[in-house]
Order: C-alpha cells, then sequence, then structure tokens
C-alpha cells in the first residue's frame, strides 16, 4: 500500500483515549486497528480504533512494559487508518470485519510472559510462563514471527517459541539490567541494551556476541547519589536494517530528580559508527520512544514534567510538538500516518500527522 | 579558668596526662583474647550494652521495604514475601532480611510530621524537632554518654560515613561536649596515618604530648572556645583509637564471612561495625546513600536495597551468633520515608505521616510489629508514634531512664522529649 | 614585653593624630570603633583591652601575608619603640607582595569552593589573580573581568576559570553569583522543585540565569580547551512545578532590585555578526552574556557594594556584619547596619581599593582588641566585635605557617642559593601546601562551614611523613638552628619567637628545660618540642 503523504510539522492531536490510571507502555497491533497500552493497575488495554470499544487484558499481577506481536506485520499491511476527528463514534463504517487473531506476548515486573489472542472478544491468558527473575522490561518478536525475545533484571537475554511457549536459548553476558532488545528485521541477528549503555550484537545461530555497540552516553553513574541511571527505554530497527535507534537520558547532573536530557543515538549497522539526534531547544527529560518513519524522518518521545515529540530528518531536529502529559512510551501507527503516546495522567493520544485538510481515505 | 558554655566543669574534661599514660600504656594489652572469640563476646554481654544504627540517607521508602502494599494503586510493582515469623510479610526487595525477622522487630505506625531532609534527621538522631536556642545531642552522643565507663580506649560514638564524611549535624553531641562526639570513619578504612611512624618512640611520644597537653592548657586560661575545645579534644579521641589500631583490619575476618557480609563498600562498613560493636564500642553508626528518589523510585531501590540486604542480614546473623544480639540495640532509620502515590516520574516524594523503622536487638520483642497504616499506606490508623516515643524506646532498650535529666552547666534538660514516651509493647 | 595599658592607647592616639583623618572628618577607621561602640551599651565596660604587641604582630602577619612572623620579624617588631609601629607594620605588610599571594588565596577559595581544575589551568587563574592585586586593580575591575571573561582569549584565559570550572551550569552559576556577589543564596532547589520558594524568589533566580541563558559550551561541553559562545535566540522560561496551569513564565535579563536590561529589536537576518554554522563560533550582534558584569557590578546595585564589603570585613573580623556571608535578607539584619552602609559606600567612594579598605580595617581598635575578655567582663554575643575572635588558620595560613615556625622555609631559600627568586621559592612550597588543602580543606565544589577537627586531620598531624619532615633537623631550619644553642634559656626563647611568636613565660622555660633533659638525643628532644608547639591549639588559631 502506497505511504500517505504526512507532514511532521502538522501532527495534532487525533483522539484521545482515557484510562482512569497511568499507563506505562503503548503499541499499535500490525494491522494498526488496535492500541495496547499497559497501565499502573497490572492491567492492559486494547483500544479499538474502528469501534471505540476498550477491552481488559488482565492476568499480570505487576505492571508491563514489554509488548509484542506476532506475526509482526499484518500480512496485507496495514488496516486501518486513523482518523483525525475527535470523535469516534462518529466514524462512518469501514466495513471492516472482526480482525483476525493474532498472538499478543506481554512481559511483567514480576517476570512473567503471558501470550494471549490479541484479537479476541473477552481475552484470557492463553499461557503464563515464570520468563525471568526479576522485572521483564522489554518484548520483542523475530521478522519471521515464530521466536519472541525477552530480556530484564536477572542480565539475561532470552528466547521462546511463539507458538508453544518452549525456551529455545538463554543468551548470557549482559552485567547488569538489560532494558530493550529488538530482532535485525535480516534475520538471524539479535541487539540487547543494558543499563549501563552496553548494546550486544548476538548472532542467534551461535547465541555469541558478534559485536557490542557503545551506547554509553545513556549512562551515568551518579556519584551524588551512588547509583546508576541508564538503558535504552526505546529501541528500534529501520525498516530496512541499516540503523539501530537507541533513546534514553544523558547529561544527568541529578539521577533522583531526572536532571538530564534526552538523548536519540543512530547506530550505523554495517560499521557501528553512532550518530546523536539531539533536542534542538533544551529539554528536561528521559527519551522514552522511537521509531523511524517510512518517509525518511527519525521520531522519537519522552518526558518528564511534561512531554514532548520531535522529529529530525538527518541530525536537524525540525519540528517538535508539546505533550501536556508526561509521556512514557510513543508508538508508531504501521501505516505512518499517526503515532501513539502513553500519558502518565492515564490517558493514550494518538496525534495525526496527516495534512489538515484531508480526510482518511477509505479503504477497500 | 574561662567559663565554658557546656558541661566541660567536670574532672572527666580536664585532660589529665594520667589518663594519657594509661591508654599509651595499655596498648595492645587491651586485646586479650583478640578478635572474634568467644570469651570476648561473654565479657562483653556481661559489661554493658551498646547501640548500633543504620541510616539510610534520603528517605527509604517503607513502601518498598518494611511495610509494601503490592497490588494498590500506591504499592508499585513488587511483591510481597513472607518472613520468617509467620504473618509478617516485607517487600521483595529483602529477601535475606526476611530471614532475619524474627530477629527483628517493626514500627509502621510512624508519623514524624517533617519532609525536609535536615530537620527529618534531627528528628531521628535526637529524638525531637527541631528548637530555637538550644541543640540536641544526638543519639550517639546520648549512648556514648550514658553507656560509657569514661575508660574505654576507643571513642564512644563512631560513625562509619560511605565517603569522606558527611551527615547533617556536624556538631552532634551539643551540650554534652567534644568528647562525645562522632569519630567520623570515612568508608571504613584504617585511617591514614594511624600507625605509629618508626622514628617515632613510645617515650617520645610521651614526652611531646605531655608537653602540648601543658600548652592547651595554658591556652586555655584566657581563651577557650569550642573551636579550640574540638580541636584538644581530637587529639585524645586520636591517641585511643591509635591504641585499638588493629580493630580496622578486617582483612584478619573469616574470608567466607567477609564474603557473605560483601566485598562492596556497605558490606566492608558493617563488617568494621561488627568489630568495633565487639570491642565495646557503645554506639556505631554506618550509612548508607542514597535513597532519595523522586525520580525512578522502583529501579534506584532494586539498586540500593541490593547492596543493603545481604550485608544487614548477615550482620544481624553474626551477632547473633556471637551472642552479642541481647545486648545490642539494633535500629534502621532515615530521615523521613515515601509517598504513597507514585509520580509522574515513577518516582516517591517525601513522607513523614506514616512510614517504618525496623529495630532489633537488646530489650526488643523479636518479631514484633507495633503500629498499622491503612490498606495503601497513606496514614496511620493504628499505635501511632514520633520520633520521641523512638527515642525513649531505644533507651529503655538498653537499661536506661530517658525521664531523667543531663545537667549542662547544671541547668536540667530531660534526655528524652518529656511529651512522649517509650512504646512499650516494644519491649522485651 | 607588654606596653602598659596608658602607653599603648597613647601610642595609638598620637598614630591616628599623625596618619591623619580624611579631610573634614574622622577616618574610616574611627568611624568604624565609633559605631561598634555604638552596637551594645555595655560595649565599653566589656570590651576587651588593647591586644599586646605580640597578639598583634601575630594577628595582623597571618591576615594580610597568610603566615606567621618569622623570628627575626618578631624581634625587630617588639624591640622597635616607635608610637607609629603598627601604622608601618600594616603598611609594610600591605606592600609586601606576599600580600597579593594571600589575598589572591584568599578570594579563590571563596570564589570556587576548591572545585578540581577542569577547563582552566590552575596557574594562569592563580596569576590572575595575584597580579590584580599586585597592581591594586579595584575590586569592581576584578570581578567584571570575571563574570565577562569567555575563554577565548588564550593570554586572559585564566579569568574565565569562574565558569569554567562549573562547566557553565546554569542552576550552578546562578546560585554562585547570587551567593558570592549579591550576598543571597538563591539557589532554586534543583533536588526537589519544592513548592517552599515562590514566584517573587524564581523570577529572582532566572532574572540572573537570563543574562547567560543564550550561552553554550562551544564546540561542546566535553572540550577541554572549549570557550563560551552565544546565540541570538533563545528565551528565559519557566514553570512553577506545582502550578497546576503549568503557566509558562518568562523573564529577560536583571538583576534583583533593578529594571530588566531589554533586548534590543533587531532586524531579521542582522542578528548575527557571525552566523552560526558547522564547527563556527555564532556571535550575535547583541550580547546578553556580556551585560552580566556590569549589571552585577553597577553602582546602581547596592547589594554588590554591601556584600563585597562585607566579605573584607568578614576576611579581618572573622564574621560578617551580615552572618553567614550569603544569607544577607530582611530575616537576617546586619548586626551594624549603618556600619555596613558606610563600609559599602565607602569602598565604592575609593574605587573598590581592597588593600584601603584592608588596612582602614586593620587600624580600627576593633580588630586591634585582644581575643582574650577582660577578667569579669560580660560576654556580650560575637556579633557585638567587643573580643577578638579566635579564627582557625585557614589550610593555607596552617601550612605557610608551618613551613615559617620550623624553617623549612629558610632551608628551601638557603638551599636555592643563587638560583632563589619568587617563583622558585614557591615552586618548592606550593607541594608542600597541597596535603594541607586536601586534609584540611572542604570537599571540592563545598562552601567552609563550622570549624570541625577530624580523625583523619589529627592523625596527619601527629603520624603524617608532612610534619615529620618539617622537624627532622636540615640545614637552615628551626631545629637545626636551635642544635647550634647550647643555653637551654636561649633555646628556649627561640622555639618560643619561632613558632608562637613570643617569648615563653618563665614555667614554659622550665618545662623546656625537662623536655630536653628527659630525652637523650637532642636532635629527637628538639625535633618533638616543635612538634608540640606547632600542635598546640594556640599555634591551630588565629587569636
Amino acid at each position: 500500500m502506497a505511504i500517505p503523504t504526512v507532514d511532521p510539522k502538522q501532527t495534532r492531536v487525533g483522539v484521545e483515549l482515557k484510562h482512569p490510571r497511568p499507563l506505562i507502555g503503548c503499541r499499535f497491533d500490525p494491522s494498526g486497528r488496535f492500541l495496547f497500552v499497559s497501565a499502573e493497575d497490572s492491567t492492559l488495554q486494547r483500544f479499538d480504533l474502528l469501534t471505540g470499544r476498550k477491552t481488559a487484558f488482565t492476568g499480570h499481577e505487576s505492571w508491563v512494559r514489554g509488548i509484542a506481536f506476532s506475526p509482526p506485520a499484518a500480512a496485507a499491511g496495514p488496516a486501518c487508518l486513523v482518523p483525525p476527528v475527535a470523535e469516534l463514534s462518529a466514524l462512518p463504517a469501514l466495513g471492516l470485519s472482526a480482525a483476525p487473531p493474532f498472538t499478543l506476548v506481554t512481559g511483567d515486573y514480576h517476570g512473567r510472559l503471558i501470550w494471549w489472542d490479541g484479537a479476541a472478544i473477552a481475552p484470557k491468558p492463553a499461557r503464563n510462563v515464570a520468563a525471568h527473575d526479576g522485572w521483564v522490561r522489554a518484548v520483542a518478536t523475530s521478522p519471521d514471527g515464530k521466536t519472541v525475545a525477552s530480556c530484564g533484571n536477572d542480565h539475561l537475554v532470552k528466547l521462546w517459541s511463539v507458538t508453544d511457549g518452549k525456551p529455545q536459548s538463554v543468551l548470557e553476558g549482559h552485567a547488569c539490567h538489560v532494558y530493550n532488545v529488538a530482532f535485525h528485521p535480516g534475520g538471524g541477528r539479535l541487539v540487547s541494551c543494558d543499563l549501563k549503555g552496553i548494546v550486544k550484537d548476538w548472532d542467534l545461530s551461535t547465541s555469541k556476541v558478534v559485536r557490542e555497540l557503545d551506547a554509553k552516553i545513556l549512562h551515568k553513574y551518579d556519584t551524588g547519589f551512588r547509583a546508576d541511571i541508564g538503558g535504552a527505554r526505546g529501541m528500534t530497527f529501520s525498516a530496512d536494517g541499516s540503523t539501530l535507534a537507541c533513546t534514553g537520558i544523558t547529561n544527568v547532573s541529578n539521577a533522583f530528580a531526572g536532571v538530564g536530557n534526552p538523548l536519540v543515538v543512530l547506530f550505523d549497522w554495517k560499521d557501528g559508527k553512532a550518530k546523536q539526534l539531539k533536542p534542538k531547544e533544551a529539554y528536561q527529560g528521559t527519551g522514552w520512544g522511537v521509531a523511524f518513519h517510512p518517509a525518511g524522518f527519525v521520531v522519537a518521545a519522552g518526558g518528564a514534567a511534561n512531554g514532548r515529540i520531535w522529529f529530525w530528518t538527518g541530525e536537524d531536529n525540525i519540528h517538535k510538538v508539546d505533550v501536556p502529559v508526561s509521556a512514557r512510551d510513543m508508538a508508531l501507527h504501521p501505516s505512518g500516518t499517526a503515532l501513539a503516546i502513553a500519558g502518565h495522567a492515564g490517558n493514550a493520544i494518538v496525534y495525526t500527522m496527516l495534512p489538515g485538510s484531508e480526510k482518511a481515505p477509505a479503504k477497500k | 579558668m574561662t567559663r565554658c558554655n557546656y558541661a566541660c566543669q567536670t574532672a572527666d574534661h580536664v585532660v589529665s596526662r594520667r589518663s594519657f599514660l594509661g591508654a599509651a600504656a595499655a596498648g595492645f594489652a587491651g586485646l586479650v583474647g583478640g578478635f572474634g572469640s568467644p570469651a570476648a563476646a561473654r565479657e562483653l554481654s556481661r559489661s554493658g550494652k551498646r547501640v548500633f544504627t543504620i541510616f539510610l540517607h534520603g528517605g527509604v521508602s517503607q513502601l518498598e521495604t518494611w511495610d509494601p502494599k503490592p497490588g494498590t494503586d500506591t504499592g508499585g510493582p513488587f511483591r510481597a514475601i513472607p518472613t520468617s515469623v509467620p504473618g509478617i510479610h516485607i517487600s521483595e526487595l529483602l529477601p535475606h532480611t526476611a530471614r532475619q525477622m524474627h530477629r527483628l522487630a517493626l514500627v509502621r505506625g510512624l508519623n514524624t510530621a517533617d519532609d525536609d531532609h535536615g530537620r527529618g534527621a534531627i528528628i531521628m538522631q535526637t529524638g525531637r524537632k527541631p528548637e530555637p536556642g538550644i541543640e540536641y545531642p544526638h543519639l550517639g552522643a546520648v549512648a556514648a554518654k550514658l553507656l560509657g565507663t569514661g575508660k574505654e580506649d576507643l571513642p564512644g560514638h563512631i560513625q562509619i560515613h560511605p565517603g569522606g564524611g558527611g551527615g547533617f549535624n556536624k556538631q552532634d553531641a551539643a551540650f554534652l561536649g567534644p568528647r562525645y562526639a562522632a569519630v567520623v570513619v570515612g568508608d571504613g578504612k584504617p585511617p591514614a596515618d594511624l600507625y605509629r611512624p618508626a622514628g617515632l618512640s613510645t617515650e617520645a611520644d610521651r614526652q611531646r604530648e605531655a608537653l602540648r597537653q601543658k600548652l592547651n592548657a595554658r591556652f586555655a586560661q584566657t581563651r577557650r572556645t569550642a573551636m579550640t575545645e574540638a580541636y584538644t579534644e581530637s587529639y585524645d579521641q586520636a591517641a585511643k583509637v591509635i591504641a585499638r589500631g588493629d580493630v580496622f583490619s578486617i582483612e584478619k575476618e573469616d574470608p567466607k564471612l567477609a564474603d557473605r557480609y560483601g566485598r562492596h563498600d556497605f558490606g566492608r562498613h558493617l563488617l568494621l561495625a561488627r568489630r568495633l560493636l565487639e570491642q565495646g564500642v557503645t554506639f556505631v553508626n554506618v550509612q548508607h546513600t542514597n535513597y532519595d528518589t523522586h525520580h525512578e523510585n522502583f529501579d534506584f531501590h532494586i539498586e540500593q536495597l541490593g547492596e543493603f540486604d545481604q550485608p544487614f542480614a548477615t550482620f544481624v546473623a553474626d551477632l547473633a551468633d556471637r551472642g552479642m544480639l541481647e545486648s545490642t540495640l539494633i535500629v534502621v532509620m532515615s530521615e523521613f520515608g515515601r509517598t504513597p502515590k507514585i509520580n509522574h516520574l515513577y518516582g516517591r516524594d517525601h513522607w513523614s505521616k506514616s512510614w517504618s523503622v525496623a529495630l532489633g536487638g537488646c530489650g526488643l520483642k523479636a518479631g514484633a510489629v507495633i503500629g498499622k497504616s491503612n490498606a495503601n499506606g497513606t496514614a496511620v490508623t493504628d499505635r501511632e508514634v514520633n520520633g520521641g516515643h523512638l527515642f525513649h524506646t531505644y533507651l529503655r532498650a538498653v537499661g536506661q531512664d530517658p525521664t531523667k535529666n543531663f545537667y549542662p552547666n547544671d541547668r536540667p534538660i530531660p534526655i528524652a522529649d518529656p511529651k512522649a514516651s517509650a512504646i512499650t509493647e516494644l519491649l522485651a | 614585653m607588654r606596653l602598659s595599658q596608658r602607653a599603648r592607647l597613647f601610642a595609638l592616639a598620637i598614630a591616628a593624630i599623625l596618619a591623619g583623618p580624611a579631610a573634614g572628618g574622622d577616618s574610616l577607621s574611627e568611624r568604624i570603633d565609633t559605631l561598634i561602640a555604638a552596637g551594645h551599651r555595655d560595649y565599653a565596660t566589656n570590651a576587651a583591652p588593647i591586644a599586646s604587641d605580640d597578639e598583634f604582630l601575630r594577628r595582623v602577619t597571618l591576615d594580610l601575608i597568610g603566615r606567621v612572623p618569622t623570628a627575626t620579624e618578631a624581634r625587630t617588631f617588639f624591640a622597635d619603640r616607635s608610637p607609629f609601629k603598627r601604622v608601618r607594620l600594616i603598611d609594610a605588610l600591605l606592600a609586601n607582595p606576599e600580600s597579593s599571594r594571600r589575598l589572591a588565596q584568599y578570594l579563590d577559595v571563596a570564589l570556587l569552593d576548591r572545585r578540581r581544575d577542569n577547563k582552566v589551568a590552575r596557574p594562569a587563574w592563580e596569576e590572575f589573580l595575584r597580579s590584580s592585586f599586585e597592581r591594586d586593580k579595584p575590586y569592581e575591575v576584578l570581578v567584571r573581568e570575571i563574570l565577562s571573561a569567555d575563554g577565548a582569549d588564550p593570554a586572559t584565559r585564566g579569568t574565565a576559570k569562574f565558569f569554567m570550572d562549573r562547566d557553565l551550569d546554569p542552576q550552578v552559576v546562578t546560585r554562585d553569583i547570587g551567593r558570592l556577589f549579591l550576598g543571597r543564596n538563591i539557589q532554586c532547589s534543583q533536588c526537589h522543585d519544592h513548592p517552599q520558594w515562590d514566584d517573587y524568589k524564581q523570577a529572582e533566580y532566572y532574572g540572573i540565569q537570563a543574562f547567560f541563558n543564550r550561552t553554550f559550551l562551544f564546540p561542546n561541553a566535553q572540550a577541554p580547551n572549549a570557550v563560551i559562545a552565544e546565540k541570538a535566540d533563545g528565551e528565559m522560561s519557566f514553570t512553577n512545578v506545582f502550578d497546576k496551569a503549568k503557566v509558562q513564565k518568562t523573564t529577560g535579563p536583571r538583576v534583583p532590585g533593578q529594571p530588566v536590561v531589554a533586548d534590543p529589536k533587531l532586524e531579521k537576518g542582522k542578528e548575527y555578526m557571525v552566523a552560526p554554522a558547522k564547527d563556527v563560533k555564532p556571535v550575535p550582534a547583541y550580547s546578553r552574556f556580556a551585560r552580566l558584569a556590569t549589571a552585577i557590578t553597577t553602582g546602581d546595585n547596592p547589594a554588590f557594594r554591601r556584600t563585597a564589603a562585607n566579605r573584607w570585613w568578614s576576611f579581618l573580623m572573622g564574621r560578617g556584619l551580615v552572618h553567614p556571608l550569603d544569607q544577607d535578607h530582611s530575616g537576617n539584619p546586619p548586626s551594624h547596619p549603618a556600619l555596613l552602609d558606610l563600609l559599602g559606600d565607602e569602598f565604592a567612594a575609593h574605587k573598590f581599593d581592597v588593600k584601603w579598605l584592608v588596612r582602614e580595617i586593620a587600624l580600627s581598635q576593633t580588630y586591634q582588641r585582644s581575643s582574650a575578655a577582660a577578667p569579669g567582663a560580660k560576654d556580650l554575643g560575637a556579633s557585638k566585635f567587643a573580643v577578638a575572635p579566635l579564627k582557625p588558620l585557614s589550610p593555607e595560613q596552617f601550612a605557610y605557617s608551618l613551613m615559617q615556625a620550623t624553617g623549612l622555609t629558610d632551608a628551601e631559600r638557603a638551599a636555592l642559593g643563587d638560583g632563589l627568586t619568587d617563583a622558585a621559592l614557591q615552586a618548592k612550597l606550593a607541594p608542600v601546601a597541597a596535603p594541607f588543602q586536601n586534609v584540611f580543606g572542604t570537599r571540592p565544589g563545598e562552601p567552609e562551614e563550622k570549624f570541625v577537627s577530624t580523625l583523619d586531620q589529627t592523625l596527619f598531624l601527629k603520624h603524617g611523613g608532612t610534619i615529620r619532615n618539617m622537624i627532622a633537623p636540615r640545614p637552615g631550619n628551626l631545629v637545626d638552628r636551635t642544635l647550634k644553642i647550647a643555653e637551654p634559656d636561649a633555646i628556649a626563647d627561640e622555639l618560643f619567637i619561632s613558632v608562637l611568636t613570643r617569648h615563653p613565660t618563665a614555667e614554659e622555660r622550665k618545662d623546656i628545660v625537662e623536655a630536653l633533659k628527659a630525652v637523650p638525643d637532642r636532635r629527637t628532644a628538639l625535633a618533638e618540642i616543635v612538634w608540640a608547639l606547632v600542635a598546640s591549639a594556640e599555634f591551630r588559631f588565629n587569636h
């Protein structure tokens, strides 16, 4: 499907979805029909962007931040565009039937992974695995959709079969909490980033580290408070696998008050060289999510007292959008026309990037 | 003599040549029985009581330690785990300490009504709210004065600080005088220059000390201030520490025990604390920093409590094994606790309305829990107490009467806040 | 020997007459005494008598050149029968190059709180301060140079240490400009975003920060040779985090109590003289940063001269008229408001001449009082300046005094022989001072607080190698000199004059004789006697 033209500079609120407790994470499903958010009440909530229905996924007993899907991309491409209108109930029907089933895997801070049918009307945990000792911080799906990777506070990255939940391998080597994990789109390789900003690049056929990338700029040992702050809070590959993006907090002068700046670090996959994407205007806070837009720009979001979204073309921060709430995660809609922010006030704000006068085109 | 504005007219304040000689002559003879011997421990338990505190700087979260509320809107992501006392649960971040719960007690109804670091520290360490016009002595100075015999070689009030010093109140002995002020040992290392250099004989040392003291006595006839006192007193304290220099040699400990304490800073400091207590030091304080987690409270509590848990549990068990637990009061405290409400930075802010301390050892009911907070920790519902009640309790636990007075300059000042009283349910 | 009380006062009166008041009125030092005496109704009956010669000599030497007097200086001063000897001593000390070094060291610690060296080499900064005092640079000029330094010119990079050692951190720089030059500690509670500071104080804080909110370190904050660069745009905006509406406020550059220094309107496209580009340092057409120095030091800002006068008062008197020095606010009034105003105005009228002000204070009776109260006198409290305070020697004073007292300085001088220059001697002495700065100084970045005497300091003095080296005999040092003296009385004299700047009492002479007998080895006996003298409270304090 052709990518509709978007104009980051016209980014504005499309719809605000509400939940009574603070949100932690957000992801669109690969079809683009659903927005999943995780909250401090240990639930996930699924917002159906077509019908407006909100469905609770209960089963976790602690907070969730890792959310992954299989298959990782919808076979027919993103099936739904988020309309730029405020009232979901005023939508003309787009003629879609109930969504086809897909697997959703989520990880929580008690170390458990839960498998779900993401499209079910009344979802229940299909499988509950004691995956890690301590937090599961992130979950990711392999490009072929067969494997899911989890990482966490036990310093381990673990791989699991999507179909039956069986453990496949354990990647050992990190010496501290592993914050994020992502599969290379080309297959066969996986990266994981830990608290100290060390990114390990694993060859999955041997379970060995091929090289390490240096994201240490995202780590600081605060000598005043005697504690470490760091980790890639958001991490993603570009669709063609040529670049890896990590985002977190840098320049920390006070870890216990969060005084520092958000930063995106881009790694060239071929030679491992790093580049930095900085906000043009000084901002105090943490980068929590980053994405590569098919049109060629990079978008990231983060927050502290409130939130902000940044857009870069090359290394130039061409635009920013102020978010009225602390932004704790960001997700790019698979159609490329929208992005979602998980807000501290319990609101998931979906921003549209479509130019103002255009309506969402109908899909056959 | 120039009038001093604190208790220095007493005989024991005047430095005498004889007392110095006494200490110097004792030298290593005072180490009869050596360290860690059952004989030493037995003698200790006969001879006296001592107090040990851990100060967790910044305000440790009671919800991530002693009074977890999992599954509530304030509980955060961690579990509560069972302990060695059926019915008592603490945070999953303290698994080793949980197994020592039968030697500890908890006060969960603490309300100190002050969210300021400096004032909170004063309340918890002096048992009183800060008052204009008077400074009250730190618990360490009080313990050193009341529990000491005046004949000890090591200073009665020792604080082990994480780095090169710190703490909130340097003049911490107040009107009790610099004799009881904390000797701060930075990072638990044997102080540099502790041992007498090769070129200085015992006799030469003795002679020069005598002359130095004479010069100071003359100077003090016309110029005597808190500063000159602090300066001259520090030599007396140094002499005592030198005489017992071996206490700092923690490498002499059983390596397996040292491993269980942990080879990192806090572990070493606790091990040194045990050695000091074993040598009869009446008050030892170890400090751990920092817990002031306004931002990312959960991550940082994992890190800091991860350092705290096993060494503390090892320490408690070690004291029990050596028969020292019955004569040593243990207190784990902070300036205040942290807000049940989680802020927008995944942080918790200052909270003095309903928080907890953990205690154990001498004179206390093991496994007791006094006081309750409500379902999500936002208020005390049962047996509310403040810093004054705790202070009374500490003193009763070590056999002292907190309703008595000190008499600086003949002026009566109650040892503990007269508006409060001991938590009798906690006393054995 | 002490002069009788009457003779002392007579000498001072003559000195005052001959020194001459300013045309048309009393000298500043006399007005100081009048205002101090008026500060308490019982002042006259309870003030300490004027210090004896030995007290005065030691104190003023320590204060003005940062060390104790040499034995020769002491003997010369005691023997001098001139009624003007105190004035002459003060003038000689201020003319001594060591006074510039002393003032420079004092100001260095006050301005930098012993921070670790960052982007500016310490020697360049020290030389900048020292030569400024050497050339009698007005204090306001000195401060203006410090607050306008961008570090770009290598010849004057030392001047930029105030900003550079702080990494141009806006929080820290704002706080310290307030503290050091305006007498106010208005620091933003960085840690807690506490609701205790209200909008007014926030605007004050950000008004100062607005002068340099457009600056940044070029090429980047990590470069060791970074310079301060500035953009042409950027507003100082702030919110009160407890303001639910999260209203964004802004302020232009503004010193508290002064109007905003407004940006001029510039034609679009003409905001830069050198436009920002990759690896190019931008130069704006209008610089807010360049306005900071004059805004702080202008005559329209009384806080500057008041704070400066307060600081130099406390330099000699041990505490400010506003005390602590950075708590000048309505809840902490000065002990002598009229005096503080007078000092500030006179300092400004005399072109902020530091040595002039220091001289006037040193000439006052208030400064010259004994630190021993008269028997039976009431304690009026330190803020009344009725009795001279005890001041612990700073780490630098302690180090250089120990070097002088033990004769290490003399030994180094002798060892240099023909190669003796001020620089060469300093190169030998400064490394010996370094451990004192470590052990006795506050931790880097922390301002000085109350006097403490810690275990590590005491052990350093008792057992440390630095002191052991000083007391071991060496050609030309004190132990070496006294080894060559046969008569125990003469030994006692040399020891006490060299170390404590006075003659021993009869009892002390007996103690020395006893001590020499008790240890058979004369070298050891003398070395450890010197140790006892330098370890005494009398040596440790300026009194």
